[in-house]
């Protein structure tokens, strides 16, 4: 349960972001997207200083714990800190380097807070409104359904495994977690054909 | 009168060539109730399968399913799909959208409806199987039972005629098994279950068939059949509780 906290909890905190239309709340976090993204620097500065303040009030009224915006921060800069320290290696690379963060930081929190603060179903609906192919809404659709079935697939598993475990070691246990890993994929590909079994019967083509 | 059902001499193997069906005749009359018993690995899954065309992937001439008289082919596979509702074993197969109401709605959808309408019948499915104001839950916070009924509603919008029900109770405890006892009786459709749970069939089916390995070992009144010990235990069934002071052969 523990991971389906981590991805679904607090989205059924009730505050004025949370009760806010996706569709106005979708659009001013794509707005706040393309301003970061497209604001020259140094000249820009400001205006990322003013989206900087604007996150942050948002972030106070939506209630979400400041740890929690922290960590998910943390979990996902990793990625954008691995394309950025690129930059270092450029003349006059800090400045992009330091640009760089600062803009993508500004987005990722930008999207951090409209999908904590939004029902996954609701931010579907809006997707598909405005014109995302149905087959990807519905790809997307798939997986945040079936993420949480294979989390407790996983765990199920890694709990048998536990419980027949008599010496604890850490090669052991990464060899345990490759098994569980390998036996995910099998029974994700049985299942996958099962439900769309389920989809031809009830008309899907 | 043309049955709902009739299945004449059908053969079916999977890809390990390995025999599931060998040679199943019976027909199933409209409004009928029929159980499907028999020990794993019968054939159950694999026929239920048949019915509403999910199996053979690749249909052959001369389609051994008929669903009220017509053949079950490539043609006729969306009326089929429209007809024979399937419940599958595990629910989390069959709810596969982020929320209830889309799930429920995914049948209409489909087969086209507009957006009124479909709202219309997603309530009314929802009240059917007494879960009124489930429309926003989302699928992996209902309980079993919960999402057993949600697939069920998913089925009802449908509209079918024909109900194929694949180990119902088989995750349910004995209060949702009540229900779903419950609400079965109240449908009035044609109904084939397959089950080891041998105390619901003799709940709700008054005609059993018995598979194994892959044919029909018998086909009859179900008080007849599942009282016989010997006949039950022979094919890795046993008799049920309600019905252990019941002679086979009437008397009782």
């Amino acid at each position: 349960m523990a991971l389906h906290d981590l991805i679904d909890h607090y989205r059924r905190v009730d505050s004025p972001i949370h009760r806010l239309r996706t569709g106005p709340k979708f659009t001013a976090a794509l707005v706040v997207v393309a301003v970061a993204v497209a604001v020259p620097l140094p000249a820009g500065w400001p205006w990322l200083g003013l989206l900087a303040a604007a996150l942050v009030i948002a972030a106070g009224f939506s209630q979400l714990p400041p740890s929690f915006l922290v960590r998910r921060l943390l979990l996902l800069e990793p990625f954008v800190l691995g394309a950025a320290v690129l930059a270092l290696f450029r003349p006059h690379g800090l400045s992009v380097f330091v640009s760089l963060l600062a803009r993508s930081t500004l987005c990722l929190l930008a999207m951090i807070l409209l999908s904590a603060t939004t029902p996954f179903a609701s931010l579907l609906r809006t997707i598909r409104d405005i014109g995302v192919p149905k087959i990807l809404v519905s790809v997307l659709a798939l997986m945040y359904r079936y993420l949480f079935v294979m989390i407790d697939e996983a765990d199920r598993m890694r709990r048998a495994r536990s419980s027949r475990t008599f010496k604890a070691g850490r090669a052991r246990s990464w060899g345990a977690s490759s098994g569980i890993i390998g036996q995910l994929f099998v029974r994700s590909a049985g299942r996958a054909e099962r439900v769309y079994g389920a989809m031809c019967a009830r008309g899907w083509r | 009168m043309t049955p709902a059902i009739e299945v004449r001499n059908l053969r079916f193997s999977y890809h390990d060539q390995k025999t599931a069906l060998d040679g199943v005749s019976f027909s199933v009359a409209e409004g009928e109730c029929v159980a499907l018993v028999g020990p794993n690995g019968a054939g159950k899954s694999t026929l239920l399968q048949h019915l509403n065309g999910l199996l053979p992937e690749k249909f052959g001439p001369d389609p051994a399913v008929a669903i009220f008289g017509r053949p079950v082919s490539v043609e006729s596979l969306e009326e089929t799909h429209r007809k024979v509702g399937f419940l599958f074993q595990d629910s989390d197969d069959q709810l596969f959208c982020p929320t209830v109401y889309e799930d429920v709605a995914f049948g209409p959808q489909q087969f086209g409806g507009d957006g009124r309408e479909i709202s219309r019948i997603v309530r009314e499915s929802l009240a059917k199987v007494g879960l009124e104001g489930f429309a926003d839950r989302i699928p992996h916070h209902l309980s079993a039972g919960e999402k057993q009924r949600v697939c069920l509603a998913g089925i009802l919008a449908c509209e079918p005629s024909i109900l194929v029900l694949d180990e119902p109770t088989s995750d349910l405890d004995p209060r949702s098994k009540r229900g779903l006892v419950a609400l079965l009786k109240s449908l009035p459709v044609t109904k084939v279950i397959a089950s080891h749970d041998l105390e619901l069939v003799v709940q709700l089916c008054p005609r059993t068939i018995l598979l194994d390995g892959g044919r029909v070992v018998a086909d009859g009144a179900t008080m007849r059949l599942l009282a016989d010990e010997e006949l039950m235990l022979r094919h890795g069934l046993e008799k049920p509780h309600s019905l252990q002071h019941l002679h086979p052969h009437g008397g009782g």
